[in-house]
């Protein structure tokens, strides 16, 4: 091929990539129809590679701690037993508060709502921006339902693309997230906004305030519309003051990257039972 | 038809190694790209039209994989294909030096003009990963320097 026509053939590329930019910027976070079409035929293949290789891990594991097994069925048992007994307890304080009918139905809207996804990638620019999870539309998936960790923290919400299989979830730490919190002892009402790096800023909050101290714990308010009001979502680490008129406060999420294989998609609207 | 099958192989290897990454730690993946190493490794060894060819798929691949804006990796992993397979025609980069000296600096101008479209473009901010992408443009050209040579050494042998 001639030098003029590879160069030709470049820019015709750069061409195509400015056309889909130009395409995208106006849509935000909404993917295009091509962006979801390649997304569709791909995440197939992470989610592949990412089952093979927890099999083998899970294999492994089986091999070498079959010996444990008694032991940690034992443990697991206890373990279980205790859990009954709690739910159990907090059923009954649940009664003292509402209608027995009332909590039967709400408890077991809840239970049957929980869908566990395992977390099959992460995102490719940025890692604190996305996830993706191996369950999709199939399963019950569908944009804006609320995703938490293993210990019921806010993760974030399901954004597009949703395939049959596979979904991806935009996380509370993605700069482009908002979430509306407020602070657990004074109730001080803010949004919450990721700050790319793994942790979040809460924004709008007046110098003038002495409320918010640190160490103080974050909850969702349920002024956003999206997320259901009393999730938890992390701690303030700290709380500085310069020349804006709002303070500079940065909350540690609490759930971890790193230890997060399983979460739990809730596929009713929190916001109804809250 | 060798050269699209072994370019099908190279993509279906990126995905691959970014899962497997991704489940070993969320860091890997800022410093290990694969998405580059097989962009750049086809840049040095089958030149300009392939290297930007594949930097067109792997760059897409790797914004559908990610909440930015679609296309920017596309656009930087095209320059970055047909920069390196241009330069790999003009001089010999076979000796170690100049593979690794040639990779490293494409890998670099990649990450700068991807960051750059990010934060001036489209007002993302600079996430560094406290410091740990910086190390990525030193760990893609080790790594398409050691595949490169292994290879050429290899083909070398056999003929």
């Amino acid at each position: 091929m001639k030098e003029k026509k590879r160069f030709l053939l470049l820019l015709g590329l750069v061409f195509v990539h400015l056309l889909l930019i130009s395409i995208q910027v106006p849509k935000g976070n909404e993917s295009s129809y091509f962006e979801r079409a390649v997304f569709s035929v791909f995440s197939p293949i992470e989610h592949g590679v990412v089952s093979f290789f927890r099999g083998l891990k899970n294999f492994s594991r089986n091999y070498f701690y079959f010996r444990d097994v008694q032991r940690q069925n034992q443990s697991l048992r206890d373990e279980a037993f205790r859990l009954h007994q709690e739910n159990l307890a907090l059923k009954n304080l649940l009664l003292k508060f509402q209608g027995a009918e009332e909590i039967r139905n709400l408890l077991s809207t809840v239970s049957q709502s929980i869908l566990v996804a395992s977390v099959i990638g992460i995102d490719s620019s940025q890692i604190h921006k996305s996830i993706h999870l191996n369950k999709g539309s199939a399963d019950g998936v569908r944009k804006d339902m609320v995703v938490l960790d293993r210990k019921g923290r806010l993760v974030g919400r399901v954004v597009e693309p949703v395939t049959a299989g596979e979904s991806r979830v935009q996380l509370i730490t993605d700069e482009d997230s908002g979430v509306g919190v407020l602070t657990e002892r004074y109730r001080v009402v803010g949004i919450l906004q990721g700050d790319a790096e793994g942790k979040c800023r809460l924004k709008y909050i007046v110098k003038t305030n002495r409320e918010v101290t640190v160490d103080e714990e974050v909850l969702t308010s349920g002024l956003d519309g999206v997320y259901p009001s009393g999730l938890p979502l992390g701690r303030i680490i700290s709380v500085v003051e310069d020349t804006d008129l709002f303070k500079k406060i940065i909350v540690q999420p609490y759930f971890d990257l790193s230890d997060l294989d399983q979460v739990a998609v809730f596929t009713a609207d929190l916001r109804d039972l809250s | 038809m060798k050269h699209i099958i072994e370019g099908a192989v190279g993509i279906v290897l990126a995905i691959a190694l970014h899962a497997f990454l991704g489940q070993l730690s969320a860091q890997l993946l800022v410093v290990f790209n694969a998405f580059s190493w097989v962009v750049l490794y086809f840049g040095l060894t089958r030149h300009e039209v392939f290297g930007a060819i594949m930097g067109t798929v792997c760059g897409l691949l790797q914004d559908s994989f990610s909440l930015g804006v679609f296309g920017v990796g596309g656009l930087t992993k095209t320059l970055l294909g047909f920069g390196a397979g241009y330069i790999s025609r003009k001089i010999n980069v076979t000796p170690v030096s100049r593979s690794f000296v040639l990779a490293l600096v494409m890998a670099a101008l990649e990450l700068l003009l991807w960051k750059s479209l990010a934060l001036f473009l489209f007002g993302e901010g600079f996430a560094t990963a406290g410091g740990l992408i910086f190390l990525q443009p030193l760990f893609t050209a080790l790594a398409v320097t050691a595949v490169f040579q292994v290879n050429r050494r290899r083909e070398a042998r056999r003929s």
